[in-house]
């Protein structure tokens, strides 16, 4: 990948950052808080991605961020009051800038039209006063920009009436010396500007920032390249120029630095009141051929007024003109030492330094890749670990001894290495969290309903295997909470409650899990309408009689769908039951409660990571399987009054006043081909993830032990009952048992001898 | 003898090196700098520029930038560069 492209990698990822970020401030605003601070965070965010877009030259993304954010600016700036009709209007354009971004990155394409009217409205919601027709040329603008040179430069001209910047005609007369003078010396400013290499390397551009300072005030840039080496020795990538621009604003130092806010610490600055030194602003004239004829640039510039009447304000016109405009500030002079163009800045003003951000905030981007090796190594070095006190173990030396106490200290860092390396994958579910909010606005428009989403526990961190993985089961999940289960808003009218639903998503950690849920304030299942269906579609049989949560969880059942119709958004009878298989693949359960006109709720359980697993070793017919914790109800010692025979080879256990299936895991793995009487081995009570249970029949218990997780899969193949191997301390491979398998194929019969024998090898 | 560099439409981060080097290749014959295409003009291509004209100046043979797009007046006003690298009749022009 060529270097700027790798840039642009980096760009979009902080994109989807700022986007996420612009999003979550949006939503604080529209929770009421609306303070300073989240409004800044916004257009920070938005000015942000046009600053990065402009440099790689991201046209209609360009273009569009900047309606934006000067609607964001008038709003930070108290000229409109924030109402809940524009956060509104703010949330729908940050869909429309994301779609900008995805199209700049190539996926998807923007609605034209769909921008264009965001920018009118935008635009009106800006300046209020502005007739329709004033916002018109806005709504063409991705037209005209083909035309125009440089996107930023037209967007320049349109700075100018939308902040209301005027060019004064009396500075750019002859007598601007004069007029100059006459500016408050509070409003003039100099800004030194010595850019590094890096700012390049970055692919940031001291064009822009040049551009950015001039929307505050009319700037006149004098360039100092006494540093520049003679053509040979210029290294192409390499910063020698730097410049002193004079800035004529009224909007005060921090409006200066913020315009440096994505260069920092890629540049030098400094920024003074007043007017810079003579000789610095001429120091940098020295080399150049031939000198400004001033003269010449004033009756040119004294038309650009005309020229750039607000709406015409299109092409350079009106952006030379503030170029123009000061012009007489760089005639020619005599020469100054150069020596000046390097001194520092007199004593009496105050160098203003840049905030550089604080170690806390930066961060490390590193390719998963490489994480995954790590973890894939510390895993290791776990299983040796292990082997290696198994083998001290084994030489009988004492637990007091050095050597022990060294081992134990090994087991101990090697404990914490593990568990700081699984932090660095483990990510808070924002990232998944983020995209819901547009997804409930999408579903809601298209279903007519209103609804808002209430997040919870954004920060919660999971592991990435996980996180990546969650997304899915959680968009159906909404989708099936709004359009099932919100009811209409004239329903909801109807039956009291605020026409606006609120479908609540929240994650949080429980036992060693992470819980998402996902509930709506809705309706609730409409039990007797999911019995008949199903009874309808042939999914059960109409005489059965089932409990509540029984008919709440047929519509996790392949091929159930309530809907009326089928609407674009779920209905397909593909949700629930989707759901349902991603998150057992997962490793995960599914469960729902519902109550009838007060909503439902999805309960979502996933492990924490699919790297690592807490199991049950246990020993079945010479073999050693792991049985993962989190299925495991309790284990017991059967007597032989509990074990019932059922059928010509099944039998059952009574636990405490109910009878679960006894499964011989020998058997059903083919490890023997007929099973020991269930009172010499050990009884373990499982659940499956649909909630039955079954007592799974093992020769003994070794124990409880973290393992790592290794594929088979990836290593071997799928092996029907196995969900996955580890390797033990002693060096063997243990197979990992898939609980819900053992308990189907135990449903289904013993497999045919024909299948291969599992033998966990050495 | 005389020679022609065409500027490309992107002076960015990418086109310094090139730049570079076609200046460094041409250096000792008159040159003439088409800037007629360029669209956008960073900062390390107007170093090179600025190094070019320096060069040449100090060989005493003619540089001359022909027909400058508006872009690049713009952006070589903005960079203060332009009595260094506009010809006079350019830098009274405003539009």
């Amino acid at each position: 990948m060529d270097e700027l492209e790798a840039i642009k990698v980096t760009f979009f990822q902080e994109c989807e950052e700022l986007l996420a970020d612009l999003e979550g401030g949006l939503l604080a605003m529209q929770d009421g808080n609306d303070d300073g601070d989240t409004v800044n965070a916004v257009f920070r965010a938005v000015h942000s991605i046009k600053g990065g877009a402009g440099a790689f030259g991201l046209e209609p993304l360009v273009r569009f961020a900047h309606v934006f954010e000067t609607l964001l600016d008038a709003l930070r700036s108290n000229e409109i009051p924030g109402t809940p009709d524009l956060t509104a209007l703010l949330l729908r354009a940050s869909d429309v800038l994301a779609d900008h971004v995805s199209a700049a990155r190539g996926l998807g394409v923007v609605d034209m039209d769909v921008s264009a009217a965001m920018a009118a409205e935008l635009k009106i919601a800006t300046d209020p006063n502005a007739a329709p027709a004033a916002a018109a040329p806005v709504a063409e603008a991705p037209q005209y920009v083909d035309a125009a040179p440089i996107v930023i430069g037209a967007d320049d001209g349109m700075d100018d009436d939308d902040l209301g910047f005027d060019f004064q005609p009396m500075t750019i007369t002859l007598d601007a010396q004069a007029a100059d003078a006459a500016v408050l010396d509070g409003d003039v400013w100099t800004v030194s500007i010595r850019p590094k290499s890096d700012l390049y390397r970055k692919a940031n551009e001291t064009a822009l920032l040049l551009r950015e300072l001039s929307r505050l005030g009319p700037i006149q840039a004098t360039l100092d390249d006494s540093a520049l080496p003679a053509l040979e020795f210029i290294d192409p990538e390499a910063a020698y120029v730097t410049w002193s621009v004079r800035v004529e604003t009224e909007q005060g130092e921090e409006a200066i630095r913020e315009v440096f806010e994505f260069v920092d610490g890629d540049c030098d600055l400094e920024i003074t009141r007043g007017e810079a030194p003579v000789a610095d602003v001429l120091a940098s004239l020295l080399d150049i051929a031939a000198p400004a004829p001033a003269p010449e640039a004033a009756p040119v510039a004294v038309e650009i007024p005309a020229e750039a009447p607000p709406v015409s304000a299109v092409g350079p016109a009106a952006e030379a003109a503030p170029l123009a405009a000061p012009m007489p500030v760089s005639a020619p002079a005599p020469a100054a030492p150069p020596v000046a163009a390097n001194a520092p800045a007199p004593a009496a003003a105050k160098p203003a330094q840049i905030d550089v951000p604080g170690p806390g905030q930066s961060v490390i981007r590193v390719d998963p890749e490489r994480i995954d090796r790590l973890i894939d190594l510390v895993g290791e070095l776990v299983i040796n670990q292990a082997m290696l006190a198994q083998r001290v173990g084994e030489y009988g030396i004492a637990p007091s001894s050095n050597l022990a106490m060294g081992l134990d200290e090994l087991e101990q860092l090697t404990r914490e290495i593990q568990d700081s390396v699984m932090a660095i994958r483990a990510q808070p579910v924002k990232s998944v969290f983020q995209r819901m909010p547009r997804l409930v606005r999408e579903v809601a428009n298209m279903t007519g309903k209103q609804a808002r989403l209430v997040m919870d526990g954004e920060n919660t961190e999971v592991d990435k295997t996980v996180i990546e993985r969650l997304s899915d089961p959680i968009t159906h999940m909404l989708r099936n909470a709004i359009d099932h289960g919100l009811e209409s808003p004239e329903e909801r009218k109807a039956a009291g409650k605020n026409p606006e639903g609120v479908v609540r998503l929240a994650a949080l950690h429980r036992s060693g899990r992470i819980v998402i849920e996902v509930q709506d304030d809705g309706k609730g299942i409409n039990r007797e309408r999911v019995h008949s269906i199903a009874v309808k579609k042939g999914l059960i049989s109409p005489d059965l009689t089932l409990t509540d949560e029984e008919i709440d969880n047929l519509i996790f059942l392949p091929g159930f769908s309530t809907a009326d119709k089928i609407s674009d958004v779920s209905g397909r009878g593909v949700g629930m039951d989707v759901v349902k298989r991603s998150v057992q693949a997962l490793g995960g359960r599914i469960s729902i409660t519902s109550r009838p006109g007060l909503g439902s709720t999805f309960t979502l359980s996933l492990p924490l990571t699919l790297a690592v697993l807490d199991g049950m070793v246990v020993d079945v017919a010479g073999e050693t399987l792991v049985i993962p914790l989190a299925c495991i109800v309790e284990s017991l010692r059967p007597k032989a009054e509990e074990i019932r025979p059922l059928g010509p080879v099944g039998s059952v256990l009574a636990v405490r006043d109910s009878f679960v299936p006894l499964i011989d895991v020998g058997l059903t793995l083919n490890y023997r081909d007929r099973s020991p009487p269930p009172t010499e081995g050990v009884v373990l009570l499982v659940e499956g993830e649909d909630g039955s249970r079954a007592a799974l029949v093992a020769d003994a218990i070794h124990g409880q032990r973290q393992v790592v997780i290794k594929s088979l899969e990836q290593n071997y193949q799928q092996v029907e009952g196995v969900a996955a191997a580890t390797i033990l301390g002693d060096g063997r491979v243990a197979l990992i048992l898939d609980v819900d398998a053992v308990i189907n194929l135990r449903r289904r019969g013993p497999p045919p001898p024909s299948d291969p024998t599992l033998i966990a090898a050495e | 003898m005389s020679t022609a560099i065409a500027l490309p439409e992107t002076l960015d981060l990418k086109a310094s090196g090139p730049l570079k080097q076609a200046f460094v290749e041409r250096r000792g014959q008159d040159i003439e700098v088409h800037a007629d295409q360029v669209r956008r003009l960073g900062g390390l291509c107007l170093q090179v520029l600025l190094a070019a004209r320096k060069a040449w100046a100090e060989d005493g043979k003619p540089f001359s930038i022909t027909a400058p797009s508006e872009a690049f007046v713009e952006t070589i006003r903005l960079f203060g560069a332009e009595g260094a690298l506009l010809q006079a009749e350019i830098q009274g022009a405003a539009s």
